[in-house]
């Protein structure tokens, strides 16, 4: 699948079926991830992965935009320490915030290419999902990622590229 | 363990899950974006009419709320005034339900 393609089409799943993921395709969109640009190639993120049930419901009940039953969820965390050791005061404050978004974006065009469907998710408890993993209060979850078969497919929201794409000046 | 035991154990189990949603919505909704506010209540119910049909409840006026919910929910991603219009849908049949 072309990149232009997999960008295009892919949408935002909310509905999955109750099918598992092979652990060999979860292998192969971590690592679409971890090839994602990293400000100042800090690479500070941490991937968990779950696919167990009862963690899954866990994590499912402090995190309200985790929507419909994905067999897997991969959350994006950040070790802070040492984003602040490698990138400063930037480093926790947004190069975090941006590598986990670059991350993500990577993991779901990947997905994607696998025939998967994926939602990206902010509305979390971030410190309740951090104690649920057992993560130390340095490794800061920022993004859930569901993952799963897609049971829906979602319309394509339209995109005002004319209004929101300027050349060379403001407005132009 | 007797049928009535662990069917006590069940609605509480699936009460707490409906309960943590709404508490840890209750907090995040401070942060954000306002029109998530109204989602989360409506989803919240829906989930509620889940626990009760799941009991047993068999409810022909809450079985066709859910399903307007289910079916329009996710206008909260789109046009507001789309959204809107869903919201107004569900209150026109409750005040529908509510008049019989």
């Amino acid at each position: 699948m072309d990149v232009m393609t997999a960008i295009k089409k892919r949408r935002s799943v909310r509905k999955f079926k109750d099918r598992p993921v092979d652990t060999a395709v979860l292998r192969r969109i971590l690592e679409a991830a971890v090839w994602a640009p990293s400000g100042g190639n800090a690479q500070t993120w941490r991937f968990v992965v779950i696919t167990d049930a009862e963690m899954r419901k866990k994590i499912k009940m402090v995190s309200p935009g985790l929507l419909g039953g994905p067999p897997a969820v991969i959350v994006i965390a950040q070790d802070m320490s040492l984003a602040r050791e490698k990138g400063g005061k930037m480093g926790p404050e947004s190069l975090t915030k941006m590598d986990s978004a670059m991350a993500a974006q990577n993991l779901m065009l990947a997905a994607f290419a696998e025939g998967l469907g994926t939602c990206v998710i902010a509305s979390f408890h971030a410190d309740a999902v951090r104690k649920l993993l057992g993560l130390p209060e340095s490794i800061v979850p920022q993004l859930l990622i569901s993952v799963g078969e897609p049971d829906q497919e979602p319309p394509s929201p339209p995109r005002a590229f004319e209004e929101i794409i300027w050349w060379e000046v403001c407005g132009g | 363990m007797d049928k009535a035991s662990v069917d006590k154990k069940s609605i509480e189990a699936q009460v707490f899950e409906l309960i943590s949603y709404m508490t840890v919505s209750a907090r995040n909704l401070i942060e954000e974006p306002t029109r998530y506010g109204p989602f989360r209540l409506v989803d919240s119910a829906s989930r509620l009419i889940d626990i009760v049909k799941s009991f047993g409840l068999d409810s022909e006026r809450l079985a066709g709320l859910q399903a307007k919910i289910e079916g329009g929910k996710y206008s909260a991603m789109g046009p507001e005034e789309e959204y809107k219009t869903f919201l107004e849908g569900l209150v026109s049949y409750l005040v529908d339900e509510i008049g019989k």
